[in-house]
């Protein structure tokens, strides 16, 4: 059991720069998922953290002490690996076991240890099979075993589930969840899943291009993110990107000439004045026939079963609004759309960081104002 | 599936190619069977009679029982399977290395290991005669066993680089995460599961040290310590052709046993390395 402190870690492949100088701190018993597209670092951070690539820079501590200097196997952390990464011939039992060869414990105690573990993981009926006669589900279990039986201070998970199925993948997500409350450690967890970290974590740091773009609970990542780039890249499908005017004065936000009341209670800032980009959810765009709103046109829908998609096109730009199943729009059809600007993010539009984000953790109660 | 009469000519073609080539091989084989099943009557009337009319295979008997031809076969088995096992426990570090780190020069080294495979023994001989008499280890067993294993390296260390690779490197990973140290990991790890490739790297130096002549010809003088390749040789030159059957059946005994090896172990090394090749 220990907190976990990144401190200005840089990693530099040659002359390529894969990591720029990060910082992070978990601390004792939280779940964070760092969560990215491939290539952006999140990979060779958590093998820096476990201590399987050296840093070009910078430290890592567990507890406040640096174990920079330790080995992998000195850190005491666990690793559960992508494509598993089981001894193949050993069996499921010596595999568990293998991580604990340098404790001091009897053979007798080892044994009993490793039954422990297979008693929680439910899988006490597999521990003379080898891997290869084991499903990719069972397969995980036995990587988790391994990696839960040294009682590790830090726990590394790198895309543990992303060579299992859709069904597969759901319950380990929440047997993994149901692991960390039962044996709560310090965890660190990779993954381009966004399911994943927001299903999973206490915490999401998105990253991107070797750089954290945003720090944050799941709804605040989803709710109010900070820049343009996890806006769009967290949610399915992604934010509504609109370019919009903000006249402060007159309390009024147009777009393409549509103008909209600006909600009360956003800030009263000069630098919100001029041109910004408006980010809204698809859940935050009503469709009607008639009446007030943004024109647009029906491009294509998806039924889901549980909602419908709406993809549109308002003055070339594309949006999507998320409708109840039943609604069915032909292709090219007129709709009107309403936002929820109560939902709304702002951002700079050079920057493309955020310049106002709602509080995710306030209901939303007004519906769409119309001027 | 239509065969055109192209395909099926060329075919043919293939086949025909192919038996005359086995002709080329087979000949000085069935030769040599047609000898050692002659008497020593027979062997006088040459190629003349190539089917004996009264074979026999008192030939084989006699050179089974014979002291000398037993010694040599052991002086075989025992060089060929020492330096089998050396070339592969040298050669299994040095593919660890390339399969696993990298560093300055890896590929020229790489290439350079396997040019050392395309110089001449014939070219080396007089020099490695010196070095190894300077050492003092000519007319020994352990020298020539070193020589062997030299030999061998280059192209164990190409075989074993490709078992190597196909192990995944997480499981260094994973081992360096259970504490293991490199050399812990090497051994506990990479080496049990590289062992389809080291058996069968094992196995072609194995079949190629039968088959070597050049060293043990240069390196030992003494009888009691020629393997049979050297042996034959020597009788060969020395005999008479009163002995020509024995020689004959002498040959084809020293062959089986690399032979055996080959056909039994053949379908297995294939499946080992096949084994590897299919992801599960």
């Amino acid at each position: 059991m220990a907190s976990l402190e990144i401190k200005r870690i840089a990693k530099t492949f040659g002359a390529q720069s894969v990591l720029p100088g990060i910082s992070l701190e978990v601390p004792d018993k939280e779940f964070v998922v760092i969560l990215g597209p491939s290539g952006c670092g999140k990979s060779t951070l958590l093998r820096i953290v476990a201590g399987l690539e050296i840093a070009s820079a910078g430290s890592v501590s567990f507890g406040g002490a640096p174990v920079d200097h330790l080995s992998p196997g000195q850190r005491n952390v666990a690793m559960v690996f992508q494509n598993y990464a089981l001894y193949p011939h050993l069996s499921v039992a010596a595999n568990i076991g293998f991580g604990l060869r340098r404790a001091t414990l009897s053979r007798k105690e080892k044994r009993a240890a490793v039954q422990e573990i297979a008693r929680l993981l439910e899988i006490e009926s597999l521990l003379d099979r080898r891997p290869s006669e084991l499903s990719g589900g069972q397969r995980q279990r036995v990587a988790m075993g391994r990696a839960i039986i040294r009682k590790p201070a830090v726990f590394l998970f790198d895309e543990p589930l992303s060579n299992l199925d859709a069904r597969l993948r759901l319950q380990m997500r929440a047997e993994i969840r149901a692991l960390h409350r039962k044996l709560p450690t310090t965890t660190l967890y990779v993954t381009h899943d966004q399911v994943e970290a927001m299903t999973m974590a206490d915490r999401v740091v998105v990253m991107r291009e070797g750089r954290i773009e945003q720090i944050g609970t799941p709804d605040e990542i989803y709710c109010a993110p900070q820049s343009i780039f996890v806006a769009q890249f967290i949610g399915m499908p992604a934010m509504n990107i609109v370019s919009a005017r903000l006249d402060r004065s007159n309390s009024a936000l147009t777009i393409a000439g549509e103008r909209f009341a600006m909600p009360e209670f956003w800030p009263d800032e000069k630098a919100l004045d001029g041109e910004v980009t408006l980010g809204l959810r698809p859940e935050h765009l009503s469709l009607s026939r008639t009446g007030a709103g943004l024109r647009a046109n029906v491009d294509q829908i998806e039924p889901m079963g549980s909602e419908t998609l709406v993809y549109l096109y308002h003055h070339g730009t594309r949006l999507c609004a998320r409708t109840p199943p039943e609604t069915r729009l032909a292709s090219g059809s007129e709709v009107k759309l309403g936002l929820n600007l109560n939902r709304a993010v702002l951002f700079d539009p050079v920057t493309q960081k955020a310049l106002y984000r709602p509080n995710p953790y306030e209901s939303t109660t007004g519906e769409t104002q119309w001027k | 599936m239509v065969r055109s009469r192209g395909e099926r000519l060329s075919d043919i073609a293939v086949y025909l190619a192919m038996a005359l080539l086995a002709l080329v091989f087979l000949l000085p084989i069935l030769w040599l069977l047609s000898l050692a099943l002659r008497t020593q009557a027979e062997v006088f009337l040459g190629a003349a009679r190539f089917i004996p009319e009264a074979p026999t295979l008192d030939n084989f008997a006699s050179v089974l029982r014979d002291g000398g031809f037993q010694s040599y076969i052991w002086n075989t088995v025992k060089l060929s399977a020492l330096g089998a096992a050396g070339a592969v426990g040298f050669a299994a570090p040095a593919a660890y290395a390339f399969s696993r780190f990298s560093f300055r020069g890896k590929g020229a080294m790489m290439l350079g290991i396997l040019s050392v495979q395309m110089v001449s023994g014939l070219v080396i001989l007089i020099p490695l005669y010196r070095m190894l008499d300077r050492l003092g280890l000519l007319e020994s067993h352990f020298g020539t066993t070193l020589l062997y294993i030299a030999a061998g390296v280059p192209v164990t260390i190409w075989l074993l680089k490709i078992a190597f690779d196909t192990i995944p490197q997480s499981l260094d990973d994973a081992a360096a995460i259970d504490g293991l140290s490199r050399l812990e990991s090497f051994l506990l790890i990479t080496l049990p599961l590289a062992a389809p490739g080291l058996i069968s790297a094992f196995i072609l130096n194995l079949i190629l040290n039968w088959s070597q002549f050049l060293i043990p010809f240069i390196m030992l003088s003494a009888d009691e310590k020629w393997p049979i390749s050297v042996a034959i040789f020597r009788f060969a030159g020395a005999s008479s052709a009163a002995t020509t059957q024995l020689l004959a059946a002498a040959c084809l005994l020293a062959i089986l046993p690399a032979l055996a090896v080959f056909v039994i172990l053949q379908r297995w090394i294939l499946a080992a390395l096949m084994a590897g090749a299919v992801k599960d």
